[in-house]
């Protein structure tokens, strides 16, 4: 377990490290000088030369490459261009924000698309499995941004129920929730259709298998059986499939916070890149990352947890 | 022990003109029709069958769970004053694992991998709320030491893939017997199951059935085991009970010709290897059509006129025991019906009685010495981290074998013995470490792919899932000419050799445009036949040939691969656990033990005389369809030990009833006997 462990960790830094080149790469492969980009077209040349020094932009690339590297590793991610904060603490005042919405939003996909596959399956062709199977293929249909900007017009523009913009009252927790019902809603409704089709298709296989007749044939209480054994096999794959939804969640975040005018990485990401402030950028990609392989490092433990087969190969 | 017959134990468990259908897109199968035993209390009941019999649906259908598409036309099973067939789901669900409980066919399966077996016990005891958790557990842990599983009370914590297939079968029985049920049913309990621990199941079966004085009622198509273990027999065919009665009525004097058919095709019951084996022609019949008179009509030995519409009389011998044919009752009644035991009733398959002798060989075809195969556990930094020296474990160990053209070698070995392994190793399938292989005098070994591949077609596989590896989206046609594509003959006519091979092995041509899917376990086995001789190879590595055939055909293939031995010269190397048809094919049988040949030698007298105690273990674990040779004792204890701490000295000496210190300190070398025979063993039997 311990090797494993130091093993995944060794290659999350690797891939954070190709992350980080690519990023740095890209900066420099655009056309022309990082500091006029940065500064954009109207900056006087001694404004972009004190730019450079300060950015150490003189140094050789490779030598720029390592700096940042060096200075990411101590947490340092650079200094915005524009209010000269350092970036990091730009960015942990805005991750909270999406970290809230990102758990919210799959949270409650989860706690509405696992059962729903789970009895689908269990009665496979009945009202209720195919009452399932149309919402699934209809909500994973709708992209999300859509279903942002209707439940804003249905919700919170017509019916008033809920709060448009903003993400609440800093300090007033009951305020945060309510601003983090619609965008919440908005970005986790797909999933309810993705993790309905895959729990009951797993479901439908697991229940199929020898040990569910044990278990029956032992008289076990049905819904012993479904949620004690069955899920507990079915559940596997879809561990797999939260996690890596957590990374592509962080993404479609970047179009609920821009409609609900949410502080958060998303919006953060793109305001720094309209604004060409590329040290933002930069940061923030790495920490979206750096967040991503957590998750799925984390659901690979998860499942390791849960089978034992899988604990004992690590 | 048979018991005393004299007083009459009361019926536990009634079935009554049983029916159910399945409905399924061809139609309703008819799987069972009007079955009627009862099962008396405190006796071991057999029913026995082939597939498609409708054994197993009578086992489910009195649980109450049968499959989804099934549904029960009529007929009631009286348990005690209830009948289980009309009762709620509730009720049943309280009988079952509470009084009738199972033991499970395959145990690899059947229990779930993601719990420890205390908390599936546990589980299993929800019923009890009197019982506190402890409780619960120091009753599963004495259920588990009762059926010989060793640290009990450390062992119920660990999980199905820690214990071996026969300590997890003890655990499966543990389980159906924590409640202390009134009914124990047993589906096919050893058929995953190896030969030595097949025995000590059946043992442990029916010392249990003795201490507790269950009822058991098993469920099996190996007459060996329903001969050893039970009490009185159901014969089932095609979903009707064709014959009932006592287990010494039933083998020694069997009414119906079915049941006398399946008797004479077991090879375990034929002493006479020179002769080819008996098969039942045909097939089961079609269960979605009407059917009319006697079920065993189209096959049958014995068949009359009147067999077709008639539906035959129940003709009782006794309580409990009758048979329903037209020879033992009415205007045909045979009075020397059913003859005698040895003689034959069943026809054999073909002209040729006896089998064809073989060519004689001259030079070794396939030539294999003092071959390793070994294969890597962990990785190296890994072990380093672990500190494990032996990062390696040795499938095979110093194996040297020949295979002369026209001659059938036999590998015989239990599960994890690297039977499996030498056959990919000679295939070139895995890579070896050390020895040779010599095909036609060529060193063959790990030779790279681009020029091994003009070799393969002299030699070919015929693997053991005989469905499993056929493609189910191509048709017989197409899988029978594969080969010819892989190999690039582009000038032949496909047609033509597709029908040449549906000849060849006996396939009638419309089954040439079928399905994988549609086609019965011999038939499949034919596809594969003759997917193996599609480019006249020498050499033909056959895997199990007849794992998962029925009785009553399996000799079909073994006659047929016999036939063609004679009439091609071909050499066969038969990977196998089966010691009844192995006798009957192989010239020369190679025993293997954890990837060692322990004894070699012609079958005839390794069967005879056994050299190794472990051959002689094997040769003694086979349970002969005979309740008159019933074993009292099981001749070997324990099981096949793990590769990953291979013993210091001989490999057997952990088991062996007669090992010394010597053979358990040192190897013991392969030793040439004077009649060619070899063997590995410090003190063979004399």
């Amino acid at each position: 377990m311990l090797f494993y462990l130091t093993k995944r960790l060794g290659l999350s830094a690797v891939v954070i490290g190709l992350v980080v080149l690519v990023l740095f790469s890209l900066l420099h492969l655009i056309p022309g000088d990082p500091a006029t980009i940065a500064l954009g077209p109207r900056a006087t040349p001694e404004a972009i030369a004190r730019y450079a020094a300060k950015m150490h932009l003189d140094a050789p690339v490779w030598q720029q490459f390592l700096i940042y590297v060096g200075n990411a590793m101590t947490g340092d991610l650079g200094i915005d261009v524009f209010s000269d904060r350092p970036v990091t603490a730009i960015i942990m005042e805005r991750i909270g924000f999406t970290l809230a919405l990102v758990c919210a939003g799959m949270g409650w996909a989860m706690l509405l698309g696992i059962p729903l596959g789970c009895l689908a399956a269990v009665k496979p062709n009945s009202w209720l499995d195919r009452v399932t199977g149309v919402l699934s293929v209809g909500t994973i249909a709708v992209p999300s941004f859509l279903v942002s900007i209707w439940a804003l017009l249905i919700f919170a523009v017509h019916l008033r129920w809920l709060p448009a913009i903003g993400a609440g009252e800093p300090g007033d927790t009951a305020s945060q929730l309510r601003h983090l019902i619609l965008p919440a809603f908005a970005i986790g409704l797909s999933w309810v259709g993705y993790l309905a089709r895959m729990v009951r298709a797993s479901m439908l296989e697991v229940m199929g298998e020898n040990y569910i007749r044990s278990a029956r044939a032992f008289g076990l209480r049905p819904r012993r059986v479904i949620f004690g054994y069955a899920l507990r096999v079915a559940i596997l794959p879809t561990i797999t499939l939260i996690g890596m939804g957590f990374g592509g969640l962080i993404s479609s975040t970047v179009f609920a916070e821009i409609i609900f005018a949410r502080p958060g990485i998303g919006k953060l990401i793109f305001d720094a890149v309209m604004a060409r402030n590329f040290p933002i950028v930069q940061g923030a990609v790495l920490v979206a990352t750096g967040l991503y392989i957590l998750v799925v490092l984390f659901s690979d433990i998860l499942i390791a947890w849960f089978d034992p087969r899988v604990r004992e190969s690590l | 022990m048979p018991k005393d017959t004299t007083d009459t134990p009361e019926t536990l468990l009634d079935i009554r003109n049983l029916s159910v259908d399945f409905r399924t897109p061809r139609g309703r199968v008819k799987a069972l029709r009007d079955i009627s035993f009862p099962v008396r209390k405190g006796r071991i009941v057999g029913i026995v069958g082939e597939s498609g019999s409708g054994k197993s649906t009578v086992l489910w259908a009195l649980l109450g769970l049968l499959a989804k598409n099934a549904e029960v036309t009529g007929g009631e099973v009286r348990f005690g004053d209830r009948d289980l067939l009309h009762a709620s789901e509730a009720h049943l669900r309280a009988t079952r694992g509470e009084e009738i409980s199972v033991v499970f066919q395959d145990p690899m399966t059947s229990q779930i991998p993601v719990l420890t077996y205390g908390r599936q016990m546990r589980d299993i005891l929800y019923r009890r709320p009197e019982l506190s958790a402890n409780e619960k557990r120091r009753m599963a842990v004495e259920m588990l030491g009762k059926v010989g599983i060793p640290d009990a009370d450390k062992r119920i914590d660990q999980y199905p893939h820690h214990f071996s297939g026969g300590m997890r079968q003890r655990a499966g029985i543990a389980m159906a017997l924590l409640t202390g049920p009134q009914l124990l049913l047993a589906d096919e309990p050893t058929t995953a199951l190896d030969v030595t621990m097949e025995a000590q199941i059946i043992h442990l079966l029916q010392d249990l059935q003795k201490e507790l004085d269950a009822t058991v009622v098993v469920v099996s198509h190996n007459l060996g085991l329903i001969a050893e273990l039970c009490d009185d027999v159901v014969v089932m065919y095609a979903g009707e009970v064709v014959e009932a009665g006592e287990v010494r009525e039933i083998f020694h004097n069997a009414q119906h010709p079915y049941t006398r058919a399946l008797l004479e095709c077991d090879p375990a019951r034929i002493d006479d290897v020179s002769r080819k084996l008996p098969v039942i022609p045909g097939d089961i019949p079609d269960l979605t059509r009407a059917l009319s008179g006697c079920i065993y009509a189209p096959r049958c030995q014995r068949r009359m006129p009147l067999c077709n519409g008639q539906t035959p009389p129940e003709v009782a011998r006794g309580e409990a025991s009758f048979a329903r044919c037209h020879l033992l009752e009415g205007p045909h009644h045979d009075p020397d019906w059913p003859p005698p035991l040895d003689v034959m009733t069943v026809g054999l398959d073909g002209a040729a009685k006896s089998k064809p002798t073989h060519t004689k060989r001259g030079e070794s075809l396939l030539e294999i010495s003092d071959l390793n195969v070994r294969f890597e556990t962990i990785g190296p930094l890994r072990a380093r981290l672990k500190g494990i020296a032996e990062r390696h474990v040795d499938a095979v160990f110093d194996v040297s074998l020949t295979v002369g053209p026209g001659e059938t070698v036999g590998l015989v070995g239990e599960s994890g013995s690297g039977k499996t392994t030498l056959g990919r190793a000679v295939l070139n399938l895995v890579a070896s470490q050390a020895g040779a292989i010599r095909f036609e005098g060529q060193d063959i070994r790990n030779m790279p792919e681009n020029r091994f591949k003009p070799l393969r077609r002299d030699m070919a596989m015929m693997f053991q899932d005989p469905v499993g590896s056929l493609s189910p989206r191509k048709s017989v046609r197409a899988l029978i000419t594969e080969p010819f594509h892989i190999h690039g003959h582009t000038g032949v006519n496909l047609d033509t050799e597709a029908e040449r091979l549906a000849e060849m092995v006996r396939l009638p041509k419309a089954f040439l445009s079928r399905y994988p899917h549609e086609l019965s376990g011999g038939q499949a086995r034919r596809v594969g036949v003759a997917r193996a001789l599609a480019l006249n190879p020498k050499l033909i590595i056959a895997d199990e040939p007849t794992a998962g055939l029925d009785v009553s055909v399996q000799g079909e293939i073994l006659n047929l691969m016999a036939d063609l031995q004679a009439e091609h010269g071909l050499g066969y190397l038969i990977i196998t656990h089966n010691l009844p048809v192995v006798r009957h094919i192989a010239d020369r049988l190679a025993i293997m033990y954890l990837g060692r040949i322990v004894e070699e030698g012609r079958t005839a007298e390794v069967f005879r005389h056994p050299v190794h105690p472990y051959t002689r273990a094997l040769v003694e674990g086979v349970p002969q369809p005979d309740p008159d040779r019933r074993r009292m004792h099981v001749s070997i204890s324990g099981e096949v030990p793990s590769l990953l701490n291979r013993p210091k000295g001989c490999d057997f000496a952990g088991r062996c009833p007669l090992a010394q210190d010597r053979c358990r300190a040192e190897k013991p070398p392969h030793v040439t006997l004077a009649d060619g025979r070899r063997h590995a063993c410090h003190f063979p039997l004399t």
